[in-house]
């Protein structure tokens, strides 16, 4: 609509014989017409987008701390375990109350600490998997490999190593592993929450 | 009747718009060169028609989709042929396409005047690949939603604006309802709709400007295309017979056909002509109807025989529903996309700057390329550019597609990832018929209650750390060294024959790797030497507490059992330490009820009980918590509901459809 603008614009510059009064009528009766059609249409369209593009405009749910195990089931030999992130989910109109939404890797460590990794491959989302200690983690999409230890390997397209996730001290030293899970955006450097 | 078409056309002028449209001369007579556009307008066609139907039965919502695909492809009579032809023809339609553009390019069809035509060309092959790409999603399955989810993550990484395109995208920052809301109306409205005006468009400037008219056909020419098209049916053949165990049977038996038609058909070539230049026809005008559209009509319905030999070859896949919880080995986008994700994966294009390079900037530029084509083909040098660029973009293509296919080929987790998708799909199918329908939270719950899917997945997860599975992690993957019995069939006789013999006993199979293999229990099994009858006559009974799937009783009968009890109180005083038949408890686990499902349950829940191991646990954890020193409870790792898939499971104790 907007766009025959310009065409309407020079129709009314040009020269004519007719008295200037018509051209000029003529010229705002044009103008009128276009920009009041332009308004009409752009309030369906422009409510159409709007809730089209609602969705960056909002913050994600955010981390949820959760317990996925108590210290002692974790293999003492320092190899990881994968645990399935069960939780209480919001998706549009739905409420889950059990909702698989993710796998964590936990690994116990030598001085009784413990590291908890996003299964998530920080390349591009597939889920990677736990070769052997040797090897360390890898993703079965673009092959990259990750350390026991969660950083890049050879070889390794991916941009940074495995997300670490926090795990909640306090609750570690009373046997319990918590961990805050989140998700953060692939294909990048930073880690950033998503 | 004349009066009334009369009656329509003086209202609406239709005649002489049918009359443009079927009386279209075609300079040099009809071709075959020629239907490659009208069998593309087929497959659009059948696309929508398909499509439309589709819709009436399909829901997209996050716990509706797949089972409404499922209905289509199971339940609805001709749903599995109407899925099918929608999936192999947008299959066959990115061939037709890529067919398309070749053709125009090796013609030079884009020269001027045609070059927007050739603008509005390109742009539909990428709609065409968008509709595809969204449609990929729609079922909502492992497959679609791991694809979708890589695809979604490159989009984020667009700079400066990727994050906000991905959550507009997907419709938040998780997968969910309205990640399908949004492709679906991607997939069946907004795409399409633009496809239609943009066909419009390039129809009408078609006919405008008229068939770029090829070289005129030769003998030589036809022999040249009909020889090439023999080498690719003969090697078919050969493909074919030399699978042929793992194909259906009447696969190779097509493809041979039409090998054969090709070879007779160059036979009558070479017999029909006497000079290699000569024309095959004199040169003379047609009309496309009806010289012209007899040849696409039969092109289409080669098209059509094509999708329905893969439909009823190949069936349309749907693998296990989305879950963003459960790592899918054989995540791949369809095939067309291979290249560009077997291209993430050279170490060019390593880390972000090297992702983006590799996919966004790699891309935009080729799509550049093709873009410009139009204006540097307008000389004959710039036309042979255009050709060896566009070869290399093709053998680039191939190249990497084959390289991506090849690595999967000899991918073991990959193939086990397939495997696994493939038989909890069918799993799934047999559930959904016993439970008589699909509950209301969806299809994935029923996967979760099934003791012989979540079973597996749960004892790959806890158990096989320690035990092996027949040498398994349970889900067919590699044990990772194994430290405990390996449980496959335990309660069965055949199980606790071998763990009465001292040799197994004490061997990696059974309790090499744990302190037992020093034990009280192997020193006296060691002592008492048992005969291979009296395992045999034992074994018996201590199966027929257990009593797991497909127990039945021994020959000897209830006596039989009876006398290995005997044996057990008198000869072997297995009493002395194990409670058997309810007698009293020794220091051993209790034999009573062994390895039934009840004692399995507790087992697993508490080994340090004194009914089982006691202190002398060997680092077996209390999956179901236990009573420590201080008499405060330590909660378990697992829940009573996991642990009792985890038992069904080795128990083989799960609905079966004949039950
Ligand atoms: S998604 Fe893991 S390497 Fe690409």
């Amino acid at each position: 609509m907007t766009a025959e603008k310009p065409e309407e614009n020079q129709a009314a510059k040009t020269p004519s014989d007719q008295p200037d009064e018509t051209a000029r009528r003529e010229f705002i009766a044009k103008a009128v017409s276009v920009f009041a059609g332009g308004a009409i249409v752009s309030v369906p369209i422009g409510v159409g987008v709007a809730t089209l593009l609602g969705p960056a405009f909002k913050e994600g749910q955010g981390g949820i701390k959760i317990r996925l195990a108590a210290l002692e089931d974790l293999p003492g030999d320092g190899s990881p375990k994968l645990y399935q992130v069960v939780a209480e989910r919001k998706d549009a109109w739905t409420k889950y109350p059990q909702k698989p939404i993710g796998s964590v890797f936990l690994q116990k460590l030598e001085d009784g600490g413990v590291i908890a990794f996003n299964s998530s491959c920080p390349h591009a989302g597939c889920s990677v998997g736990f070769k052997s200690k040797e090897v360390g983690y890898y993703c079965p999409c673009h092959e990259s490999i990750f350390l026991l230890d969660g950083s890049r390997g050879d070889p390794c397209v991916s941009p940074r190593g495995l997300d670490s996730l926090e795990v909640d001290k306090e609750r570690l030293n009373g046997g319990e592993v918590w961990v805050t899970f989140q998700n953060f955006a692939a294909g990048i450097e930073e880690k950033k929450a998503i | 009747m004349k009066r009334f078409l009369d009656w329509i056309d003086d209202r609406t002028g239709i005649a002489k718009l049918t009359r443009e449209a079927l009386f279209e001369s075609v300079p040099g007579g009809a071709r075959w060169r020629y239907v490659w556009g009208s069998t593309l307008s087929f497959a659009i066609m059948v696309q929508f028609i398909t499509g439309i139907f589709l819709w009436m039965a399909y829901s997209p919502s996050a716990t509706t989709a797949w089972e409404s695909v499922y209905y289509i492809q199971n339940e609805m009579s001709y749903g599995w042929l109407l899925r099918g032809i929608h999936h192999w023809t947008a299959q066959i339609m990115v061939v037709l396409l890529l067919l398309h553009l070749v053709q125009v390019v090796i013609d030079s069809a884009y020269r001027a005047p045609r070059e927007f035509n050739f603008w509005f060309g390109v742009i539909l092959l990428f709609i065409t690949l968008a509709i595809s790409l969204t449609g990929y999603l729609l079922p909502w399955d492992q497959k679609g939603f791991w694809a979708t989810k890589v695809a979604t993550n490159l989009a984020g990484i667009v700079p400066f604006i990727g994050d906000d395109i991905q959550k507009v995208i997907i419709g938040g920052s998780d997968y969910g309802h309205h990640t399908l809301t949004r492709f679906f109306a991607l997939h069946a409205g907004v795409l399409p709709g633009a496809l239609v005006a943009l066909i419009v468009v390039h129809i009408y400037l078609f006919r405008r400007h008229g068939i770029t008219e090829a070289k005129p056909a030769t003998r030589a020419g036809a022999l040249y295309y009909w020889s090439l098209l023999g080498v690719v049916f003969g090697t078919l053949t050969a493909l074919a017979f030399a699978f042929e165990e793992n194909t259906k049977q009447w696969v190779p038996k097509i493809v041979c056909g039409a090998f054969i038609a090709i070879l007779v058909r160059i036979g009558f070539l070479i017999r029909s002509g006497k000079d290699d230049d000569s024309p095959t026809r004199p040169k003379r005008d047609g009309m496309f109807w009806p010289d012209q559209i007899l040849k696409d009509a039969i092109a289409c319905a080669a098209v059509m025989g094509a999708v329905l030999f893969f439909v009823f070859w190949k069936g349309t896949e749907l693998t296990p529903p989305a879950d963003p919880s459960q790592p899918y080995n054989a995540a791949r986008p369809d095939w067309y996309f291979m290249s560009l994700f077997q291209m993430l994966k050279f170490s060019a294009f390593e880390g972000a700057f090297g992702l983006l390079i590799g996919a966004i900037f790699v891309p935009s530029i080729l799509v550049t390329a093709i873009f410009i084509m139009p204006l540097i083909g307008q000389s004959k040098k710039g036309h042979w550019i255009n050709v060896v660029m566009l070869y290399s973009l093709i053998g680039g293509f191939v190249i990497l597609t084959a390289m991506g296919f090849n690595h999967d080929a000899n991918d073991e987790e990959y193939k086990q990832g397939v495997l696994n998708a493939h038989a909890e799909a069918e799993r799934l199918n047999e559930l959904i018929d016993i439970n008589g329908g699909i509950p209301p939270e969806g299809a994935l719950t029923l996967l979760y209650n099934d003791p012989k899917i979540r079973g597996a997945r749960l004892y790959a997860a806890n158990c096989a750390s320690c035990h092996p599975f027949g040498g398994t992690d349970g889900l067919g993957g590699k044990a990772k060294d194994p430290s405990a019995p390996d449980l496959k069939g335990v309660g069965s006789k055949k199980w606790i024959a071998g763990l009465l013999d001292h040799n197994r006993y004490v061997s990696e199979e059974y309790f090499g790797k744990t302190k037992f293999s020093k034990g009280k229990m192997a020193r006296h099994l060691k002592d008492i030497d048992m005969l291979p009858e009296d395992i045999e006559v034992v074994s018996a009974a201590l199966a027929s507490e257990a009593k797991v799937y497909g127990y039945s009783l021994p020959e000897g009968g209830q006596d039989f059992i009876d006398s290995g009890f005997d044996l057990m109180f008198e000869d072997f005083e297995c009493a002395d330490c194990h409670g058997i038949q309810g007698e009293d408890e020794g220091s051993g686990p209790s034999l009573t009820g062994y390895m039934s499902r009840d004692w399995m349950i507790d087992f697993i829940g508490d080994p340090t009980h004194e009914k089982f191991y006691g202190k002398k646990n060997d680092r077996m954890p209390s999956f179901l918590g236990a009573k420590q020193e201080d008499g405060t409870m330590k909660a378990g790792e697992l829940s009573r509901k996991e642990v009792e898939l985890i038992v069904g499971w080795l128990r083989e104790e799960w609905p079966r459809a004949s039950e």
